[in-house]
């Protein structure tokens, strides 16, 4: 016996998408997300904006969800989560947990698109007292206050006149087993830069960073833009410490293309905190036994020229359960997905047909 | 500090002088004495200092440097110091006032920066931009001064009586006419500018071109004493108001001529009667003497070849800036005898000999901040090559570049010629 349908694991972006793809070509689906809304990390994190776009997220999640609701060929399980598997490619069986109930779901093949969760500044080795200063806070965090217009000194309230921004926090970091880039922070801090900016145009905002990593349009699109037009500024040489001084943070470090060291007081400091394999992607990659990497993301077999294969046969994975992922890069991969597991029960349909 | 026979002698505390606040080369080492030996902390960023820059039209592109450093490897100052345009941009961010600092008057405006530069940032727009506002402000090195007071009060840099522009021709050995007193049209219309018109080198190169048109035939003539300096090195010195009414005197004698072409002597006129003079409403067909020469110097007769192994200094001001690097070695090349050689740097990425942007007249101010002049190490590059002789084309440049061989120690080495001496040399031979 094979199963026609797909289950997707997580409701995110690259979820979505495969979702998206998936109900297009008629290949039913469930979707299976332990919040209890769809959006993923954008939703869940309060965005502001997309990045690069600047798009507002609420509106654009709600864009791409649009097709989904009220589809009868896709069940949505939200709240839930994949607690049992079986079977193999073309005909898995998988128990879904869901309020204290258990509930078997059969598919023909599974996308795991369970994301990404920000890295915990409390592991960072550098003294940032993230958890020591109110007004040191992080990405998501700022995020939130720029999505309530209401970008202010967590302290008191007041508004900030010096933002700085420190890049890299735990990510490129042997010490604290994150090697890699989180490919996103230049860009998003350099977006958050320019709306600070946009909301308190009195304020003065510093990015201080080891090298900006804008790739592509993104170089064009916000680096750019942030230093010419908002006059953001860019500072090489990444802050070692924050102190406190009175009611300021006082940030130091080098100023490496100066070659001087800095002390400065600022108001709030924002740490770029990079990209950690998220609890879900961990769960799953040790449930459905598919291969992880030493960080703990699910390992993608045949890169460069695969995108989304994993290791057990039939299932795929997407996004930033992968590894460090742009927006971009978790709906591409969710597309991708979405046809190799539509290929993949079509296949194991014809050849059930054959033989029965 | 007192150092005796390699000894550090120990310094009395009441000779040690502290001011309360001390600036120096836009750095702030104010406290205790001993700070000073060690690295100094920047304790604030001012984007405000930035801002007051990026404000001035002009000023814009100094807010785009994203530190990649490109300009510093190319600039020709920075090669005998401490400067480049990455470095400016970083100074301001750490609260360098660049309108009453140093580095505001090092840039010779060659243009290599830019020639380079990933982000556009206009060093060749940002100084002057900067520069006038420091000129209105009245801070500027004395000597700067001085060239422009001199050029406002007599029309030339050099001080010289108005009258005597054209006292030169007496000595060309051919007529040059001047075209108010020829009383037709003319063919080309020779814009000599005030070095040709002036400095004894000058007048040397300017008469060698005299007798090379006469021997070509054309049909010439020179603005004589009506003729004021361009002065475009002025503007981008920082007068640009002295360029503007300088620009309305000119248009206005040239108003009264009738040319085809206008050929100059000088690269830097060039550039303005190109490039500034049809923002004032002003378009001339306009040559420099080297591609107005290029193409018609197969019809010159030779009487000697010139053994000489030369190199060519491009102009910043012909080169980088307008395009031109063939139409001198067109020359060089049809010059019987020579040997051209190109120097290590040459064409788009020549280097500068520092007269341009006001540099040809803070040879002294300059000496404090450079290691050396950058025609000296430029005079450095042509020995290296093996030439005997250093040909320019520029009227600055003799006059430096013979500076620099005496400070070098290459006299007797190195000869500095304009290429239309050399031009005459070879047409003339011993008759000459």
């Amino acid at each position: 016996m094979s199963s026609g349908r797909v289950l997707i694991i997580g409701g995110g972006p690259a979820g979505i998408e495969a979702a998206r793809g998936l109900a297009d070509l008629g290949v039913p689906v469930t979707i299976v997300e332990s919040r209890d809304r769809l959006g993923g990390m954008p939703i869940a994190a309060h965005y502001a904006t997309l990045t690069p776009s600047l798009e507002d997220a609420e509106q654009a999640m709600a864009r791409m969800l649009a097709p989904l609701l009220g589809n009868p060929a896709v069940e949505l399980r939200l709240g839930a989560a994949v607690s049992g598997f079986a079977g193999a490619a073309g005909d898995f069986e998988l128990s879904v947990a869901r309020n204290g109930s258990q509930e078997s779901v059969r598919a023909g093949a599974i996308i795991v698109a369970t994301g990404f969760q920000h890295f915990d500044p409390g592991r960072e080795t550098q003294m940032y007292g993230y958890y020591e200063f109110d007004d040191v806070i992080t990405l998501p965090e700022s995020e939130k206050m720029l999505k309530e217009h209401s970008f202010v000194r967590p302290s008191d309230g007041r508004l900030p006149e010096r933002v700085a921004f420190i890049q890299c926090v735990g990510s490129r970091d042997r010490q604290i087993g994150n090697e890699f880039c989180s490919k996103v922070c230049c860009g998003v801090a350099s977006k958050q830069a320019i709306e600070i900016r946009q909301q308190l145009p009195e304020a003065k905002v510093f990015i201080f960073y080891i090298d900006m990593r804008m790739y592509g349009y993104w170089e064009n699109r916000i680096y750019w833009p942030a230093q010419e037009q908002y006059k953001v500024n860019y500072i090489r040489g990444i802050v070692a410490e924050v102190l406190k001084k009175g009611d300021r943070l006082v940030i130091r470090g080098e100023d490496t293309t100066l070659g001087r060291p800095m002390e400065i007081a600022v108001d709030v400091v924002v740490l770029s905190v990079g990209m950690e394999p998220s609890q879900g992607t961990r769960e799953m990659a040790r449930l459905l036994g598919l291969r992880q990497n030493k960080y703990g993301y699910i390992e993608t077999e045949g890169v460069p020229l695969a995108t989304v294969l994993t290791s057990v046969e039939g299932v795929f994975a997407a996004g930033a359960c992968t590894g460090p992922a742009d927006l971009e890069d978790s709906v591409s991969m969710g597309g991708a997905a979405a046809l190799k597991a539509a290929a993949l029960v079509r296949k194991k349909a014809l050849a059930a047909g054959a033989t029965g | 500090m007192p150092v005796e026979k390699g000894k550090l002698l120990s310094v009395e505390p009441e000779r040690i002088r502290e001011h309360q606040r001390l600036v120096l080369d836009g750095s702030d080492i104010s406290g205790h004495w001993n700070r000073m030996f060690e690295q100094r902390v920047i304790w604030e960023y001012t984007p405000e200092q930035l801002s007051k820059i990026t404000a001035l039209e002009g000023g814009e592109s100094l807010g785009w440097c994203y530190q990649c450093g490109k300009c510093v490897g190319v600039c020709p100052v920075d090669v005998v110091g401490d400067y480049g345009p990455r470095k400016i941009f970083r100074k301001v961010q750490a609260g360098m006032d660049l309108f009453s600092a140093d580095d505001l008057w090092l840039c010779t405006t060659c243009m290599n920066c830019l020639r380079v530069c990933p982000k556009e940032v206009n060093m060749v727009e940002i100084m002057p931009a900067v520069r006038e506002q420091a000129v209105l402000a009245g801070s500027m090195p004395a000597e700067l001064q001085d060239a422009f007071e001199k050029t406002a009060r007599y029309g030339n840099p050099l001080g010289e009586p108005a009258r005597k522009r054209a006292e030169w021709t007496a000595e060309a050995g051919v007529e040059v006419p001047i075209v108010a007193k020829l009383g037709r049209p003319v063919d080309v219309l020779w814009w000599v500018e005030c070095y040709p018109a002036y400095h004894w080198r000058g007048k040397e190169a300017a008469r060698a071109l005299a007798r090379t048109l006469a021997a070509l035939g054309v049909d010439f003539g020179i603005v004589g004493v009506e003729e004021k300096c361009v002065a475009d090195s002025q503007r981008l010195a920082g007068e640009k108001g002295l360029f503007e009414s300088l620009a309305e005197e000119n248009i206005k004698t040239l108003g009264k001529y009738q040319f085809r072409q206008l050929m100059v002597t000088d690269p830097h006129a060039y550039n303005a009667f190109r490039n500034e003079y049809p923002k004032y409403g002003a378009n001339y067909q306009v040559v420099h003497y080297t591609q107005l020469l290029a193409p018609l110097v197969s019809r010159l007769e030779w009487k000697e070849a010139l053994h000489y192994r030369v190199t060519f200094h491009d102009p910043c001001y012909l080169g980088r800036h307008n395009g031109e690097y063939q139409a001198p070695r067109e020359i060089i090349n049809a010059i019987p005898g020579l040997e051209l050689v190109e120097m290590f740097r040459c064409r788009q990425n020549g280097y500068c000999c520092g007269g341009g942007g006001g540099g040809m007249w803070l040879d002294g101010f300059n000496a404090r901040h450079l290691g050396e002049r950058l025609s000296e190490r430029r005079v450095r590059e042509a020995v290296e090559v093996g030439a005997d002789v250093l040909a320019v084309c520029c009227p600055f440049e003799v006059s430096r570049f013979e500076d620099a061989v005496k400070s070098t120690g290459n006299e007797g080495k190195l000869l500095v010629r304009d290429i239309i001496e050399l031009v005459d040399q070879a047409r003339l031979g011993a008759a000459r």
